[in-house]
């Protein structure tokens, strides 16, 4: 066995020249490159994170914005759907109205069809009575008929007040009768007449054929209808009356 | 056959004859010098095959001393490196016919544990100061200075005296296999020496690496004890 101190110090020196060779050429660049590839990866996976957090802001900020349109829309549905409703209820009121306003004109139609038809046959059947009246009167006895209205002429100017039965006489009154009348028929009244007002009556004489039967007082402020003309127009009258009534 | 415990000088330089072991040393300092340069000068963010294993290389030696210091692993590296890196190409370059490895020779090793044993001194003095390394041989009580005294030259005469007997005792089986059948039955030994060679590298890299960090740890003040 032997040991020689100067190998013991060569070996040593080799392999501290080696420790520093080694540091220079191996241990410090490879170190440094690991430590530079650390720096970048952590350099990368920051601006990963950046990355991510932009991406999820700008995700949240598309959700938010994606409910705000939902909230929009809903807040439009809801207002497209009240304005239908008041326009549906505005039409149906106005189609309502217009229905009642048809109905009502429809039912006014209707009500003064009716009445023109009753007052048509009104016409009709007043004429046909002044026909009928015309023909009865053709068959009775004008002497007993004329006697009969001259009686109801007087017992009409009876019943005026006595005020004016004194303005009446001597006033220029004309008598209109249905039928012509001659001398002694003529007296007949102007007696009869004069008796009632008291005195002498200023009678002038017309014929009407139109008053069927009957004598009529005129002048120009005062009038007494006697006839039977008068008295089918009175009648209508009353008759067209209930109808209002009945209409009302 | 020659003894392995002996060293006969190749060449001399004056006074200084050169062992064959220095030479070895020499070639693996060029081998480990040259490939390293090589590697380095093409370093890039994208790792070649290379780069990937050298760089292995580096966050495995980090990561030992990481575990075994706690401390940041960049003082150390180079010295911890280096001797894993220089005792596993020596203890396999037993593979090459003709050549023996210089940590079979004692002068080796013995240079490896004297660097460990100046280099927890120099590591014990800047890490807690000379007094401080001086009170750490006080500890836990000034009796135990003799002995510790003692067991901080005993702890790396055994790195030397371990190492060199593992390598040599592998080497000395070897030849005394290989004289006898040289063909194909040195094979297992050969593959046992590889892995005896790994794990003795490794051995004195970590041990180194403990003593080491025992040495500064013992140098710093301790915290006092709650009565």
């Amino acid at each position: 066995m032997t040991f020689d101190p100067w190998t013991l110090g060569f070996q040593a020196v080799n392999v501290l020249v080696l420790v520093w060779l080694l540091h220079r050429f191996f241990w410090k660049p490879v170190a440094g490159m690991i430590a530079a590839r650390q720096v970048a990866a952590a350099t990368l996976l920051d601006k990963a994170e950046a990355a991510r957090t932009e991406a999820e802001a700008a995700s949240a900020e598309v959700t938010a914005t994606r409910a705000g349109l939902a909230a929009e829309r809903d807040a439009t549905l809801a207002t497209a759907r009240k304005d239908a409703a008041a326009a549906r209820d505005t039409l149906l009121a106005e189609a309502r109205a217009d229905a009642e306003a048809l109905h009502d004109t429809a039912k006014a139609a209707r009500v003064r069809a009716a009445e023109t038809l009753k007052a048509n046959a009104m016409e009709a059947a007043q004429g046909l009575a002044i026909t009928i009246a015309g023909q009865l009167v053709a068959r009775l006895d004008n002497v007993a008929t004329d006697a009969a209205f001259l009686g109801w002429l007087v017992e009409g100017l009876a019943a005026l007040p006595e005020a004016e039965r004194a303005v009446l006489a001597g006033a220029p009154l004309e008598v209109v009768s249905a039928a012509a009348q001659d001398g002694a028929a003529q007296n007949r009244i102007v007696k009869a007449v004069g008796a009632e007002l008291g005195g002498a009556a200023n009678l002038t004489f017309r014929t009407d054929t139109a008053l069927i039967a009957g004598h009529e007082l005129h002048s120009p402020h005062f009038s007494l209808r006697n006839s039977w003309q008068a008295d089918l127009a009175r009648i209508a009258a009353a008759l067209h009356e209930d109808a209002v009534r009945d209409a009302a | 056959m020659d003894s392995p415990l002996q060293s006969l000088p190749l060449f001399t330089v004056g006074p200084a004859p050169i062992m064959a072991s220095v030479v070895v040393t020499w070639a693996i300092m060029a081998v480990l010098v040259l490939g390293a340069a090589m590697l380095t000068r093409r370093l890039s963010q994208v790792p070649s095959k290379a780069q990937a294993v050298a760089e292995l290389l580096v966050a495995t030696v980090d990561s030992q001393i990481r575990n075994v210091t706690g401390a940041a692993p960049a003082p150390y590296r180079a010295l911890i490196g280096t001797l894993f890196l220089f005792i596993l190409i020596a203890n396999w370059s037993s593979l090459i016919p003709g050549v023996t490895p210089p940590t079979a020779t004692m002068e080796t090793p013995a240079a490896l544990a004297a660097i460990v044993f100046l280099s927890i001194i120099f590591f014990g003095i800047r890490g807690g100061g000379l007094g401080g390394f001086l009170r750490g041989f006080a500890r836990p009580n000034p009796v135990m200075i003799p002995l510790n005294m003692l067991e901080s030259i005993t702890r790396s005469f055994s790195m030397f005296v371990r190492l060199f007997g593992n390598v040599m005792s592998g080497v000395f089986v070897i030849a005394i296999v290989g004289s006898l059948a040289a063909l194909l039955v040195p094979i297992p030994l050969m593959v046992l020496d590889l892995l005896t060679g790994a794990v003795q590298a490794y051995i004195f890299a970590v041990l180194s690496m403990v003593f080491i960090t025992s040495a500064v740890e013992k140098g710093r003040p301790q915290p006092k004890k709650e009565s």
